[in-house]
């Protein structure tokens, strides 16, 4: 016997006036491997069109479809209903800005977050088409690219209480970026200029250590791992000066 | 480079190490809060086993000189910590809110923990400065005075009763978060930091009751 | 209303956008790129296995060069590419490749020593040369010579679209997200930008730009089952075949993947039968040998595809509530493996299947996947009918991959095409001037403001949109699937053709205020419904079979008739069907039609083959970075 599944969706469209926001009741019976993307389409096309959510690949690799589902924030297209009890309620992300009903605006947050980081190699080299690419250990693209697998999908800013409380905290997701980049020797930034971004009370220093991020991360990254030496690194880069030579350390990703 | 400031500085260095020295700091006196607390379990802790054991120990700390500066120094350690540590406690009853409603949302246990460490911090301040203030000014310490003074006042064993797990909870958890924040532990070790934490401090509380007892039913000759 | 006016407008901002959006900044143009979600989300990120580049420093890939990946590129078209681009293409892969390397690709890199890999199924040692050490690695992949297909683990879209937009914010590149462009706006001869709809608040804005660029992907939303992004449903290509004049090139020229996931179509790439995975049958018995004893699972995957519904088709499918499928077998790569290089493809079983490819068979079966057709344009990249509007990536029809492409070849096509057309528009850029009439932009915006309004007010009727988006898939698969055939795509048409007409006379149920996807679809419905008549009349009209395109009352490849591309253009937006013309395949033939060496069939050869032109005669390797 399937169930009968009833969803509390967060409904707000601020674009009309006569909008407010509201939680609306759905019922749908469940079919054999439901996920939420099968599931909120069937409840757009069969019940409400005007219900407004993001998907896009659909495949739990591009990190669109973010939302809070029974209060934790996860991927929608990798959540199965059969996980769930047959009530689920869906909320947007907090701390993105709504564009209406469970749809938030990332690209902007996450956009901004570029700039701000300089998310990219910093290099005085310039690329010459007809040499050799320049070598690089195995191992070492390894540990870059996992990393480098965050999809931007919001859920660890999401999670994290200190971003919820202050808005101008950088987040898990920054702080990894950071780390991969420091990984990467293509980037010669030195220790200072990653200090100068992420050594302050805004940065890693602001992390509270509540690692929501770590356990909400539909990617599975290490962020806790990656806070941590991130927050050793940049305390010795800040106190080695200070201390006498046995004591100080060059803290490695 | 981010490191050239948009807007006028009259820093010639626009680099500032305070954050990372303020954490540091935060994270030593903790770990010396920590650390004191231990070995202030075992000085306490030996009343169970004898009272006159305690007061030899308790001679050596005066004789020593270390409960005249050793105790003031605590007091101003305990001070230090909650400034640096209070940094980062929102005051905001706003922020409050979206702290707890997160917690509760997410049903997360390690957010709890630190709604846990931020109210007790708050009351550690206020009832380790009564106890340290009224330990401080009557030296040198001996089972008996203790014993006397929860026996005078039932207030003082209600005080205990709050204060003893408020400070076994506000230690443990920060032994926890030391572990975690400063990448001691890894991702798979969290759990089961956790556990072994809530073992010790669950081991000390009961010896803190065990001694709070002792001295309840110390006959004082 | 806003205006916004740069030199460039990329529509799309994917890996062929976004890096023709970075050539134009690198030379101090203004580059806007319009994107329906946010860059890093294009679907470009979803290909997992690699990028084709003969930069021969593997073992197995020892001794490669562009002239075998040429090789191999053509035979994968089935001799349906335009030989220039192809040559084009493969003469600058390897430049691409390293400079996406310097942008900051972590692509795997070379081990120095006896290494161990799969073919077929079975372990074999294969010594990398110490001196290659750290430098590019590739993968096999389907329909190629040569182990050529750099990777990135398998996350490969994923590590060069992020490194691509990491460059493109760094260039100052704008890209403005949740935006839909519903029109160009043009005067018949050039292309002077688009009508384009914010996805955030509903409004309409005008885009002014000398030079437009068409990079959305491909139209593989038509179909109901694809391994395609919700997002890749065809809207650039509708708003170009929109204008009359500009042609979509070979439409029928549909790929199918022979490993979607059942029953979400999520793909699982391909990297896992280069790597060594089987396909299975009902009783678990490996049936590729049979059919292709040389390449097996490696043939290309027209080949594969076809030879998977060919089984089912014989009784040997398993059956199950979605419908029949086979099996993909990855279990005897090990766990080691299966965790390190096709974590993606674990992820996938297990979260979307709830199936451990450690230890269980996978359910796949062929689904749509890659869309050969699309905008045509000439080898700079400079779309037919309109000045100043481009195309590149799958969206366009380069053409390189003509009736099939070879795995690897599309995901390096996006950076490829990206630098070569990007320096192309760059040089138009430099040179342009355009005249932007503010009446055209005017009329253009003043259309569409009427058409939104006529559907929320219901003026042309009450159809609902997502049925009748239904009836558009229903209508589609019947006759433009894996086997085609004259009487099925007759059927299809007609019931098209019923569709286009309720697509005309749709109406919203919702309020259509904001963001409103609803809107959104009923805005393009009868765009795609016409792009669906495209793939149908070209594949009624195209006698032959070709790659891909697989015609089973017309068996043989037909080199005398049909070495040709198809033209569809639809010049007065009230008719029912395209007008289709057609074009030499190529001008140029380095290497004349021949046989393919898998996949088997008949060959009608052409009447005078033509002589082969000397190799790399033209498309020299162009470097881009200043």
């Amino acid at each position: 016997m399937a169930r009968m599944l009833t969803f509390n969706i967060f409904r707000y469209n601020p674009q009309d006036s006569a909008s407010f926001p509201h939680m609306q009741e759905f019922r749908l019976e469940e079919t054999e491997s439901m996920t939420l993307f099968i599931a909120l389409n069937r409840l757009r096309e069969e019940q409400d069109h005007s219900l407004q959510f993001d998907f896009c690949c659909r495949a739990a690799i591009c990190g669109a479809c973010a939302m809070v589902v029974n209060g934790r924030p996860g991927l929608a297209c990798h959540t199965k209903t059969k996980d769930f009890p047959d009530k689920i309620t869906l909320m947007p992300l907090p701390v993105f800005k709504l564009v209406g009903d469970l749809s938030v605006d990332t690209g902007t947050w996450f956009r901004g977050m570029a700039k701000k980081i300089e998310s990219w190699c910093h290099t005085k080299k310039v690329f010459d088409p007809n040499a050799q690419e320049e070598r690089m250990d195995n191992a070492l693209a390894e540990r870059i690219y996992e990393l480098d697998r965050c999809v931007e999908c919001g859920c660890c800013v999401a999670a994290c209480g200190t971003a919820l409380m202050r808005d101008d905290f950088l987040g898990a997701t920054a702080l990894n970026r950071i780390a991969r980049f420091i990984l990467d020797p293509r980037d010669e930034r030195t220790e200072k200029d990653y200090f100068d971004i992420i050594g302050t009370d805004e940065g890693v220093f602001g992390c509270m250590g509540l690692f929501g991020c770590q356990d909400v991360c539909p990617k599975r990254l290490p962020l806790q791992e990656v806070l941590g030496k991130l927050r050793l690194k940049m305390a010795f880069a800040a106190a080695n000066n200070l201390l006498p030579k046995f004591l100080r350390r060059e803290v490695r990703l | 480079m981010s490191s050239i400031p948009s807007y006028a500085t009259h820093k010639p260095e626009t680099s500032c190490r305070c954050s990372a020295y303020l954490d540091w700091l935060q994270m030593l006196t903790g770990a010396c809060l920590i650390l004191f607390m231990l070995m202030h379990l075992l000085f306490v802790g030996s009343a169970i086993i004898s009272p006159s054991l305690m007061n030899g120990l308790s001679k050596v700390f005066e004789w020593t000189g270390m409960a005249q500066i050793g105790g003031p120094v605590i007091f101003f350690l305990l001070l230090l910590h909650f400034v640096l540590a209070a940094r980062k406690i929102p005051f905001a009853s706003k922020q409050q809110g979206i702290m707890i409603a997160n917690a509760r949302r997410m049903h997360h246990l390690d957010t709890w923990l630190w709604v846990i460490q931020a109210v007790s911090g708050m009351v550690i301040l206020v009832m380790g400065s009564i106890h340290l203030w009224t330990v401080l000014t009557n030296l040198p310490i001996t089972a008996q005075k203790n014993a006397m003074r929860l026996q005078d006042s039932r207030a003082w064993i209600g005080f205990y009763i709050v204060f003893i797990p408020m400070v076994w909870l506000h230690t443990g958890i920060g032994f926890y978060r030391i572990m975690v924040k400063w990448g001691i532990v890894g991702i798979d070790g969290r759990p089961g930091l956790r556990k072994k934490d809530a073992l010790i401090a669950a081991t000390a509380m009961v010896i803190g009751f065990m001694t709070l007892w002792r001295f309840v039913f110390l006959s004082i000759n | 209303m806003q205006i916004f006016q740069s030199d460039l407008l990329c529509i799309g901002a994917g890996l062929a956008g976004e890096r023709v959006a970075i050539e134009a900044a690198d030379n101090g143009f203004s580059a806007i790129c319009l994107s329906l979600v946010p860059a890093r989300r294009s679907h470009s990120a979803a290909a997992m296995g690699g990028m084709q580049a003969a930069l021969g420093n593997s073992a197995m890939g020892e001794g490669d060069s562009p002239d075998v990946h040429f090789a191999d590129t053509v035979k994968g078209s089935d001799w349906g590419c335009d030989q220039e681009v192809a040559r084009i293409f493969v003469n600058n892969a390897p430049i691409a490749m390293r400079q996406m390397a310097f942008w900051g690709v972590p692509w795997n890199r070379v081990i120095g020593g006896e290494q161990t890999y799969y073919k077929g199924g079975k372990p074999f040692q294969a010594y990398e040369k110490p001196e290659n050490e750290g430098l590019i690695h590739s993968r096999s992949f389907g329909g190629t010579a040569k182990w050529r297909t750099c990777y990135t683990s398998d996350g490969t879209g994923h590590a060069v679209l992020y490194a691509l937009d990491n460059r493109a914010t760094q260039m100052g590149v704008e890209v403005h997200d949740k935006t839909e462009a519903i029109a160009l706006i043009h005067d018949g001869s050039t292309c002077m930008g688009a009508v384009v709809r914010c996805m955030k608040t509903g409004e309409l804005r005008a885009y002014l730009a000398r030079a437009v660029l068409i990079a959305t992907g491909g139209y593989g939303r038509l179909y109901r089952a694809t391994t395609n992004a919700v997002i890749c449903d065809g809207g650039g290509m509708a708003i170009a075949l929109d204008t009359g004049v500009v042609p979509f090139g070979n439409p029928e020229a549909i790929q199918f993947h022979p490993t979607g996931v059942v029953p979400t179509d999520i793909l699982v790439t391909e990297g896992c039968r280069g790597d060594g995975g089987t396909l299975l049958d009902v009783n678990e018995y490996r049936f590729m040998p049979d059919y292709e004893p040389e390449k097996q699972e490696l043939a290309s995957r027209d080949v594969v595809s076809r030879r998977m519904v060919e089984h089912i088709r014989k009784g040997f499918g398993v059956k199950s509530v979605y419908g029949q499928h086979l099996w993909l077998d990855i279990r005897h790569l090990g766990a080691h493996h299966i965790h390190t290089k096709l974590r993606e493809v674990e992820d996938i079983c297990q979260s979307f299947l709830g199936v451990d490819p450690v230890t269980q068979l996978i359910p796949v079966r062929p689904t749509h996947h890659y869309s050969m057709g699309g905008l045509r344009v000439n080898k700079d990249g400079a779309a037919y009918g309109l000045k100043g509007l481009f195309s590149a990536g799958e969206a366009s029809c380069w053409d390189m991959h003509g009736f099939n492409r070879l795995g690897g070849n599309s995901l390096a096509e996006t950076v490829v095409a990206g630098m070569v057309i990007g320096g192309k528009v760059v040089e138009y850029l430099k040179g342009a001037d355009t005249v932007f009439k503010t009446e055209t932009m005017r009329d253009a915006v003043a259309k569409q403001q009427a058409r939104i309004q006529s559907l929320i007010s219901g003026a042309n009727g009450g159809e609902d949109v997502y049925a009748v988006r239904e009836a558009m898939y229903d209508a589609l698969i019947l006759g433009a699937g894996i086997f085609r055939n004259g009487k099925d795509l007759q059927e299809s048409i007609a019931r098209l053709n019923t569709v286009l007409d309720r697509a005309r006379k749709v109406g919203l149920k919702s309020s259509g205020l904001g963001a409103s996807p609803e809107l959104s679809l009923a805005l393009k419905i009868e765009g795609q419904v016409k792009l669906a008549l495209c793939v149908t009349h070209a594949a009624l009209n195209r006698t032959e079979s070709r790659g891909a395109h697989t015609r089973e009352d017309f068996p043989e490849r037909n080199d005398r008739d049909w070495l040709t591309r198809t033209l569809a253009t639809w010049p007065d937006s009230a008719a029912d069907k395209p007008v289709l013309n057609y074009e030499p395949a190529t001008k140029v033939f380095e290497m004349p039609p021949g046989d393919r060496g898998y996949g088997g069939g008949k060959t009608i050869p052409m009447d005078n083959p033509p002589e082969a032109a000397p190799k790399g005669a033209n498309g020299k390797a162009q470097g881009s970075e200043k």
